[in-house]
């Protein structure tokens, strides 16, 4: 028998909707329910392999190619980049970027240049370059709200999905920057070298979404 | 302040021993196919103007270009890239040569890449660039056979070869009322193939064959079915001339003993704009990245006053050799036969005597030890068989 196709997901909520989607294609995913610690899991009689990692490194093992596929958001890709094709959306894990400020606060009033505490640095520059505006970016790693709060900054840019975060600590979205959803990426030699089971397992996919 | 006096910048290694034996050995095949099909090998500087990977269509990315200043003040890149030296070189000093010229190279180049992706910034290149030729398609088949060849020799059952044409992005593209910018975008989904966004992105510009054909575009790779595929999405006379001329190149390739070994993608629309025909890759199994990409380039050398059609490809020497290590191909070094000790008074006479047998073929380390006992422990922790003596006589004793 080939090689398994290996499909790096990515830990937490994507994986548990991966695996649902999995589980609707008919494939048996008791390996990776029951996983305990082990983070490479054969399902579907030992064709694929499921590696378990964190949203970056998901990226990271499909570029060099050590797996063949990977589902991770879309937010990681936008921050990340890299070189692999982006094959489908797969509809789970919906939500979006934002710009939050304090509620009230004039974001675009004024000629001072703006601080912008968030997680994601590179969608950030890249959402305010195309809008030709010059803002400072702080790397924030937790909670992105405190900034404002604390007047570091005078908006955080984060994801969003039902805002109440943002509500109770008296923040507000003032514009949206794009949605996000789970993607299905795929290697650039596997795409082309594996393409019939790639292809297959696509196929698959789209049928159940 | 701290000194890095001790490490390799990001991106950079060291070779030791066996890793250049296996790097040494891979050059050393690719470059005895290049010479046994006439090309001759040329050397460029490590260093050029930035100018020269900065016109309409050697668009490099600034920021991935190893940059400094020469003592003018002018901005100066390590090389990114040999087909667009070489082409001034052949533009310069071999304007007056006869046509077609074969060319070949192997040497490093630079990119300056992400910290901490686990991508090499120094890489060795091989290739080669045929320029001239009044067929160009006789030019065409001499080099994708050599492409073949390139990977085929170093393992012939995990290997691809993929075809593509530049003019068929560029036909369809051109029928679309959009500006660069939009052009560019859609260049860069087709070429991840990232559906979603393309289907999104062109939806904007209406329904209508070109749209419906764009979008399928990045679907149209694999064999022979794809020629059926893309014939009935969308046709016109330049695309039909297109496609029939890659279909006669797919098959005749693969009628070379090369059966699902050669593959199509309509999709390849490559970042470096200088291609203007056939463009293609080269996949080896167990390497994530392509290991060989090539085209036909008929502007690049107008562009420097030398108006002629060319066609090369470069291959990556490095992952080749990647390649091999993984498929279990080892290098080991040689043990060497014996070590030679001169004894007191004999060391000019102990090294001649080595270089004796070094003459005759044979490998041996000069001991720098002052007993005979030392250089015994010493051949025997290096696994050197034999202990050769000189002095009033020469004596070999087994250790």
């Amino acid at each position: 028998m080939n090689k398994p196709l290996r499909i790096a997901l990515t830990k937490g909520r994507l994986e548990k909707d991966t695996v649902g989607l999995f589980e609707k294609i008919g494939f048996d995913c008791t390996a990776v329910r029951e996983k305990g610690r082990k983070l490479i899991l054969p399902i579907d009689d030992g064709r694929i392999e499921v590696v378990l990692a964190k949203a970056n490194d998901v990226i990271t093992y499909v570029e060099h190619g050590v797996c063949d596929m990977g589902v991770v958001g879309k937010d990681t890709i936008m921050e990340m980049q890299g070189k692999f094709f982006e094959l489908a959306d797969l509809g789970f894990g919906r939500c979006k970027f934002a710009l939050a400020t304090k509620k009230g606060h004039r974001f675009y009033g004024g000629y001072g240049v703006k601080t912008i505490a968030t997680k994601y640095p590179n969608i950030t520059r890249n959402h305010f370059e195309s809008k030709g505006m010059d803002v400072e970016i702080v790397k924030i790693e937790g909670s992105v709200e405190l900034a404002p709060l604390l007047e570091l900054s005078d908006g955080i840019v984060d994801i969003v999905e039902t805002g109440t975060t943002l509500k109770e600590n008296g923040l507000e979205v003032i514009e949206d920057i794009c949605p996000v959803s789970a993607r299905l990426i795929v290697n650039m030699v596997s795409m082309k070298l594996r393409q019939q089971e790639i292809e297959k397992l696509v196929e698959l996919i789209d049928k159940n979404l | 302040m701290k000194k890095y006096d001790l490490l390799t910048p990001e991106g950079t290694r060291d070779l030791l021993f066996e890793e250049c034996l296996a790097r040494r050995d891979v050059e050393k095949r690719i470059k005895e196919l290049f010479s046994h099909f006439g090309y001759s090998e040329v050397v460029t500087p490590g260093l050029e103007f930035f100018d020269a990977f900065n016109g309409s269509t050697r668009n490099f990315q600034t920021e991935n270009l190893y940059k400094t200043f020469d003592s003018k003040g002018r901005i100066i890149v390590m090389r990114p890239d040999s087909t667009i030296p070489i082409a001034r070189l052949v533009s310069t000093r071999l304007k007056d040569a006869i046509l077609p010229l074969r060319l070949y190279y192997n040497q490093r180049i630079y990119e300056n890449n992400a910290l901490l992706k686990g991508r090499s910034d120094e890489t060795v290149q091989a290739g080669i660039e045929l320029i001239g030729g009044e067929n160009s398609k006789r030019a065409d088949y001499e080099v994708l056979c050599t492409a073949v060849e390139a990977l085929a020799m170093f393992d012939k059952d995990n290997f691809r070869l993929e075809l593509g044409h530049i003019g068929y992005f560029k036909e369809l593209v051109t029928k679309l009322d959009a500006d660069d910018n939009a052009r560019e975008e859609i260049r860069i989904l087709i070429s991840t193939k990232n559906y979603p966004a393309l289907v999104d992105l062109l939806d904007s510009f209406g329904d209508n064959e070109v749209t419906r054909a764009l979008k399928q575009l990045p679907r149209l790779f694999g064999g022979a079915e794809v020629f059926e595929k893309a014939a009935s999405i969308y046709t016109d006379e330049k695309i039909n001339a297109i496609l029939s001329e890659l279909k006669e190149e797919y098959e005749r390739l693969s009628s070379l003993g090369y059966e699902g070994k050669i593959s199509v993608d309509l999709g390849i629309v490559s970042h470096t704009d200088y291609y203007t025909g056939i463009v293609f890759k080269g996949y080896l199994s167990e390497v994530g990245k392509y290991v060989l990409k090539g085209g036909r380039y008929d502007t690049l050398l107008g562009e420097y006053g030398f108006d002629n059609p060319a066609v090369g490809f470069g291959v990556n020497v490095d992952g080749i050799t990647r390649h091999l290590e993984k498929i279990g191909d080892h290098y080991s070094l040689k043990t060497p036969d014996a070590v030679v000790y001169g004894e007191k008074g004999h060391v000019v006479e102990a090294i001649a005597y080595a270089r004796n047998l070094a003459r005759d073929g044979k490998t041996v380390e000069n001991s720098l030890f002052d007993t005979l006992d030392e250089t015994k422990v010493y051949a025997v922790s290096k696994g050197i068989k034999k202990v050769i003596t000189v002095g009033e006589d020469v004596k070999e004793i087994d250790v």
